[in-house]
């Protein structure tokens, strides 16, 4: 299954070099431009936080994309022979939450490369622990992405809760702008970013790069677990929920 | 042979539709089961059940010694499927689906690539395995589905109009490879609406309509049960009009008709048997014959003796 999803997944060259060029666009046009007028006491280089932050929100989109890929799969019908396999089905929705997050991974690593590029040096061992966190992050968004798309049964509402959540979940986390910020602007804002499995990774990602000096962060071992538990939760309820939904052709 | 399926008043339901409904059934080892009816029958439903696809409603199955409701995933590995309408995503190439098909089929490298070369090759589908699926014909597309379960070679495997779509010499090849499948030990559940077919391949026969399994047996059964099926036609060279009373003292001679005076289309069941007694009674009669034909009833019949409807008919209603 992990094979088959992450093979799947780079057969959409169109869409992995557009996103290659919103990648970059992004840093080059809007990092550059935007970090010039940012200059905080809590930020004093946003460009170097923007791009961390931007790696962290390109491995969120990717993840959540295996989600698109099941709608397409019950409209050729690709469902019914996944079930007809002679694999389990903890098997068959395991190898496709690992499939669906390990693919993202996959994607982002060249990106992360430039982002690193753009950061500087980093400690070997603080990146291999954020790079172990994210990894975990991409299953858990991944795991995410599959429990919502077997819940909703509609691509179109798929699309638009994911927009929603988009706008919701990584805004209010510190992909682009420091808890302390948030939390100045609202003190609720501060709260949902606190408990926010996106602003764990983006934050354990500048911890790893090495640029924790402008993030809020006392202690790394915090958001890790937060990452662990996230992960958890949605490979454990996406693998139940997927087995309910799907069994009985509750797909269709 | 023992049985490797045994149906048990399986049922499906979607809302106030049953689409299968007590379905009873047996499936024995090392044959081709023909699961016969229009698009509608609950043929495909049946088959989706039984190979926990979809759960029943109501009633169960026994794969081999698994209860598909109690050990799915044991009952799943035994089985195969080629279904109806091929299940690929439009980015994959033949050879991607069929490749990645044996790998979770566990087949070992060495076996998988053997295998894939020499079905792919035996369905003419070498040469287009590196293009994408949405720029091969319905007909090519069908082929990959069925070189899936010709790779696996699976214990049970069912195959929902395998050559739907594919040409003449194509469906000569698949049916060849078919029976060749079977005679390695396997079971194949063949599904179609291709009468034709389903009387070529099958061992036995099961005619389904409306959700139900009206008869069961095989296709020289089915057709001999139908009363008066055989057609005989005999062209005398003269009038005789004592042959049409001889010919009705036959006991399986059902009707006897005279179409002209010298032309008499006798009904009856089993012609094979009957027609050399009629030859010798009319040599004894010194009765001269111009020709004689016999027609056996096909499966199209078979189905309207059983559903008042002709295949085309309960396709068209629906049923």
């Amino acid at each position: 299954m992990v094979e088959r999803d992450i093979r799947l997944f780079f057969q959409y060259k169109f869409l992995i070099i557009i996103r290659a060029i919103w990648f970059i666009s992004q840093i080059v046009l809007f990092g550059l431009i935007a970090s010039r007028m940012i200059s905080t006491d809590a930020v004093q280089d946003y460009f170097r936080y923007y791009v961390a932050g931007l790696s962290v929100m390109t491995l969120y989109s990717a993840a959540i994309f295996i989600g698109f890929d099941i709608y397409e799969e019950a409209e050729h019908g690709v469902f019914e022979y996944l079930l007809s396999l002679p694999v389990s089905r903890r098997q068959l929705v395991l190898g496709r939450s690992i499939g669906g997050g390990l693919r993202a991974f996959i994607y982002v690593g060249p990106l992360i490369g430039i982002s690193l590029y753009v950061l500087g040096s980093v400690n070997p061992l603080s990146f291999l622990v954020s790079l172990f966190a994210l990894f975990l992050f991409s299953f858990g968004v991944s795991g995410m992405s599959i429990t919502i798309a077997v819940i909703i049964k509609s691509s179109d509402r798929f699309d638009i809760l994911m927009g929603v959540l988009d706008a919701l979940i990584v805004r209010l986390s510190t992909v682009m702008y420091p808890l302390a910020v948030v939390q100045t602007a609202n003190p609720l804002y501060g709260g949902v970013a606190s408990f926010n499995p996106i602003t764990y990774a983006a934050d354990l990602f500048r911890w790893g790069t090495g640029i924790e000096a402008i993030i809020t962060l006392d202690n790394p071992l915090m958001p890790l677990l937060g990452i662990i538990a996230f992960f958890a939760f949605f490979t454990f309820v996406g693998v139940t929920i997927y087995d309910r939904r799907i069994e009985g052709g509750g797909w269709q | 042979m023992p049985s490797i399926i045994r149906i048990v008043n399986l049922t499906k339901k979607f809302g106030n539709l049953v689409a299968v409904d007590h379905l009873n059934l047996e499936i024995e080892e090392g044959e081709i089961f023909g699961l016969l009816g229009p698009n509608g029958a609950g043929k495909t439903t049946a088959i989706l059940m039984l190979s926990t696809v979809i759960r029943p409603t109501e009633g169960t199955a026994f794969v081999g010694e698994y209860n598909i409701q109690k050990n799915p995933d044991k009952a799943r590995g035994l089985f195969g499927i080629a279904f109806q309408e091929p299940k690929m995503l439009w980015v994959s190439t033949p050879w991607d689906i069929v490749n990645w098909h044996a790998k979770v089929c566990g087949l070992s490298t060495e076996e998988r690539k053997r295998r894939v070369r020499e079905v792919m090759q035996a369905l003419d589908m070498w040469d287009y395995r590196r293009k994408n699926v949405h720029a091969l014909s319905g007909g090519m597309r069908k082929r990959v589905e069925i070189a899936k379960v010709l790779i696996q070679r699976p214990k049970i495997a069912i195959v929902d109009e395998p050559t739907a779509q594919i040409d003449v010499v194509g469906k000569h090849k698949i049916w060849k490879m078919l029976r060749e499948f079977r005679n390695e030990g396997s079971t194949i559940i063949l599904a179609t609406n291709e009468l034709y077919e389903a009387d070529m391949l099958s061992d036995r026969v099961g005619i389904m309509h409306k959700g139900k399994l009206l008869v069961c047996d095989t296709p020289k059964q089915l057709k001999d049960s139908i009363i008066g099926g055989d057609i005989v036609e005999i062209q005398l060279e003269n009038d005789s009009p004592l042959v049409v009373e001889e010919l009705k003292k036959f006991k399986e001679v059902v009707n006897v008709l005279q179409v002209k005076s010298s032309n008499l289309r006798v009904y009856l069941n089993r012609a094979e048997e009957v027609v050399p007694k009629i030859m010798n009674m009319l040599m004894k009669k010194d009765v001269s014959i111009s020709s004689i034909r016999i027609t056996e009833p096909s499966l199209d019949d078979v189905f309207v003796h059983y559903t008042g409807l002709t295949i085309e008919e309960a396709q068209k209603t629906g049923a």
